[in-house]
């Protein structure tokens, strides 16, 4: 049994040893013969463009057009294929990316995706992802084969089948939370900022009383973002399951995470607590009155601006804010010199924070697509050939961006975002090892952040569950819509009744809407993954 | 003479189809974009009524996807509220087809006697500009003109002293708003068919009643409301056929994510869009389409049998 372990051991050294070498190779600027050598079998006579499809709006205006152009020289001259963007607007941004997708006309071929909040598995279930087989990554995506490890492409395999690969050498926090004016909070008495949702409350009041007048909200909310969980789990270590509907309804107690239950039956008293607590808040006027259907609003560049003290969202919009000079949107600083944002995390009280999953951000090929050898080629280059990714990622250097003696980005003088900006959206294949940090973030903030969470962050315990809804769907449909109802009644405090007979009235119709039944197939499904 | 006896015995058959075709050619011509519109858009994606029976797989196709029966109804039959949805919806759309005609009626009789033609243009102008304004902006108006904290209306009544009405936090007044929302939307489009058929009276008809000393009351009431019941019992018909189809856009734009408003008011598209957009499912969409194109095509069947009863020229078939 020693010498097995041994031989696994040298063998996953001399493993790692060649991974690292193929990346290395490859990211030196001009690594054309180390492609070259990669591929010297593959036939790539003919040239082809490779649509990669991403959510956003498209730019009207920078540099794009210049970095696709010199982007595709370097990959026509290596792959004989070009790329083009297809955007996806952000208005309806996922009925019309499943349509896209849905179409199967082979005018897409590259698909940028995710588990949590792009449709990956039901894609790949209904056969609009192509199904990858590791031969097919091995020869035609080589370096970035070599680097994910196979537990990572074992997150990504359904039925045997790989179906997407995933952005897992990419650090970054989406877990949510409440940014707030850090110098408010100081202002209010809180030295450390918001560190318990008392403090939000201790927060909350004072502002309205001291800036009340000249913000246009707390928070300028529509309604439609729902910190109740966020609240429960602040306290009780439960985690998730991500991508069953947009409610995070169903998941386990990180003791005990194959024990699937919903956490909105098993925390009744937690949340009759935070139904009472925003019951005050909306007494105390933390969102207008007629919330629900305050749908106009953008608190988030309003909070940018400062003219709201609260915004609800992940870590990595945090990052944004908290950085003076990453966005021109910023101004609360040029207004008022000692502005500075916190960000108040989910599990802060209790003291965890789960690690972002490998399939947040993923890349697919389309089953329609012409060319699915072409795509996984340039896949593998913007992931992993530094010319690429320094013109995918960041533009064009000397006018998108420059670097300074210390190795960090920034903007040049000449900077004009109009003329030099450019925007890809590509969120599935970043990599650390060509990051090039940037020295518009505040990284003293950041970094403190991110050493608290590397503390006491836990992994997501349901990376190889890949649920078959297919019994239960409709079930799940109704309670969605239960939860996303009944949440806008208790996260704004909109309801006449009793914290309590308001929870009750929640629960029961969870219970009509059949959230028993859908825990009963994901406990069986659950007791089939983990062998329970 | 001689000639004319055959020629009588020919017509006396049945011309075959191909001779009526030709007869006829000119207006077949003038129907054509029609006939081919219907063939495209109604008659050719029929078979794809299936998908509503399968689990639809993008690679497989409509018809090479597995079956799996009535599953696709369930999520609508399962939520207890098909019944009230769909009473919501008729309702709605019911009180819709009575008031749009019968408001686009008097506005065509209006109009008609309106003297001054400048006058009577600039009335229909405005009336029919809220037509082409976007449902998202009207949503965005309404709520301009009744928000708690700075709409129009709040605005004024507490400058006046009075209580402010919190519309947007009680769903009761939602179908009265949302009727007279639709209303000032729709009457200005929908009165130019009867203004249309109006003018289409013969005017000698008209003259001939002012000579023998009817008043312009009578005038409406024995000449222009009769020559404009066929028009209205064929659009009345027609109506009848989507009444179970909700309007999406106004409905969700006016009350749209708010649930303390949309009890009151819920129709099947809310319904179906709240449960199923983070399900992008075409099988379950067409589940209910289907649902409402059967009942619509029910009702229709219904109203046309009654109508040829009573008045069988105004029947549809």
């Amino acid at each position: 049994m020693k010498k097995f372990f041994a031989l696994l051991l040298a063998a996953m050294m001399v493993l790692g040893i060649c991974a690292a070498s193929t990346a290395e190779e490859i990211t030196t600027a001009n690594a054309t013969d180390v492609w070259a050598e990669k591929w010297a079998d593959v036939d790539t006579s003919e040239h082809v463009v490779i649509n990669y499809m991403t959510t956003g709006d498209a730019p009207t205006m920078g540099a794009n057009a210049e970095m696709l152009a010199k982007l595709n020289e370097r990959l026509t001259e290596v792959v004989n294929a070009e790329i083009n963007i297809v955007w996806i607007s952000w208005t309806d941004y996922l009925a019309n990316y499943n349509l896209r997708i849905a179409a199967m006309d082979g005018s897409i071929d590259l698909i940028g995706s995710s588990t949590d909040w792009l449709d990956a598995w039901p894609n790949s279930k209904r056969g609009g992802f192509l199904e990858l087989s590791p031969e097919m990554l091995q020869k035609y995506a080589p370096v970035t084969y070599a680097t994910v490890p196979q537990n990572h492409w074992d997150v990504c395999t359904w039925n045997g089948n790989i179906y997407f690969i995933p952005e897992d050498n990419y650090s970054q926090w989406t877990n949510h939370g409440f940014i707030y004016r850090k110098d408010w909070a100081k202002e209010a008495g809180l030295e450390n900022g918001c560190e318990t949702w008392a403090d939000l409350t201790t927060y909350v009041k004072y502002v309205k009383e001291a800036y009340g007048d000249k913000l246009i909200a707390l928070w300028d909310t529509d309604g439609t973002a729902y910190p109740a969980g966020g609240y429960i789990c602040s306290f009780a270590k439960w985690r998730s399951i991500d991508g069953l509907a947009s409610g995070a309804i169903w998941g386990g107690y990180l003791d005990d995470p194959y024990k699937i239950n919903c956490l909105y039956l098993e925390e009744t008293d937690r949340l009759v607590e935070y139904a009472k607590l925003m019951k005050e808040w909306d007494e105390i006027g933390v969102w207008p009155t007629d919330v629900l259907s305050n749908t106009g609003a953008d608190n988030r560049l309003e909070f940018r601006q400062g003219k709201t003290a609260l915004e609800q969202h992940h870590t990595q919009t945090w990052t944004g804010i908290v950085s003076p000079k990453a966005s021109t949107d910023n101004t609360m600083y040029l207004d008022d010199e000692d502005a500075d944002a916190g960000f108040y995390y989910w599990g802060k009280e209790a003291g965890y924070v789960t690690r972002d999953l490998v399939t947040h951000g993923v890349a697919a090929v389309s089953a329609a697509s012409k060319h699915p050898e072409r795509t996984l080629m340039v896949y593998d280059m913007l992931r992993n050939d530094k010319t690429c990714y320094d013109l995918f990622n960041y533009g064009l250097e000397g006018r998108s961006y420059a670097i300074d003696e210390n190795g960090y980005r920034y903007t040049p003088d000449t900077y004009v975002a109009d003329n030099d900006s450019i925007s890809t959206n590509w969120w599935w294949g970043r990599n650390d090892d060509l990051e090039i940090p940037s020295s518009a973030m505040n990284w003293d903030e950041i970094n403190a952040l991110y050493d608290e969470y590397d503390k006491i962050a836990v992994m997501y315990p349901y990376e190889a569950f890949v649920f078959d809804n297919s019994m239960v769907q409709s079930y799940i449909n109704q309670c969605n819509e239960t939860y996303n109802t009944y949440m806008k009644y208790i996260c704004f405090g909109q309801y006449d009744v009793t914290p309590e007979e308001m929870v009750a009235e929640f629960q029961d119709a969870l219970r009509a809407a059949g959230v028993d039944e859908v825990t009963a197939e994901l406990q069986r499904q659950i007791d089939e993954t983990y062998n329970k | 003479m001689q000639k004319a006896v055959p020629q009588k015995v020919i017509n006396n058959r049945k011309p075959s189809v191909g001779r009526t075709l030709y007869q006829n050619k000119t207006l077949i011509i003038m129907c054509i974009p029609a006939i081919i519109y219907f063939i495209a858009f109604s008659y050719m994606p029929l078979p794809g009524i299936y998908v509503a029976f399968v689990n639809y797989n993008y690679r497989a196709g409509i018809f090479g996807s597995p079956f799996i029966g009535l599953r696709n109804f369930e999520f609508v039959a399962k939520s207890g509220k098909l019944w009230m949805l769909t009473k919501n919806t008729i309702l709605f759309n019911f009180a819709f087809i009575i008031l749009d005609n019968l408001l686009a009626v008097v506005v065509a009789i209006l109009l008609k006697e309106i003297q001054s033609k400048m006058f009577r243009k600039v009335s229909q102008t405005m009336m029919f500009l809220p037509y082409f304004i976007s449902q998202v902006l009207v949503g965005l108006l309404v709520f301009s003109l009744l928000n708690s904290d700075t709409g129009f209306l709040n605005v004024v009544l507490t400058r006046l002293g009075m209580t402010p009405l919190r519309l947007y936090k009680n769903g009761d007044a939602w179908p009265l708003i949302i009727i007279l929302v639709h209303l000032w939307q729709k009457t200005g489009y929908n009165s130019v068919v009867y203004f249309a058929a109006i003018m289409g009276i013969d005017d000698s008809i008209i003259e001939a009643s002012m000579i023998d000393g009817a008043n312009g009351w009578q005038k409406i009431r024995h000449i222009i409301l009769p020559s404009l019941r066929p028009t209205i019992v064929i659009l009345l018909l027609f109506a009848l056929g989507g009444i179970v189809k909700g309007d999406f856009g106004l409905f969700w734009n006016l009350v749209g994510r708010n649930p303390t408003l949309y009890q009151k008011v819920d129709i099947i598209e809310m319904f179906v869009y709240r449960a199923t957009v983070s399900d992008f499912n075409f099988s379950t969409a067409s589940a209910v389409g289907m649902y409402q194109s059967l009942v619509g095509f029910v009702l229709v069947l219904t109203v046309n049998t009654i109508v040829k009863k009573i008045e069988p020229d105004y029947s549809l078939f």
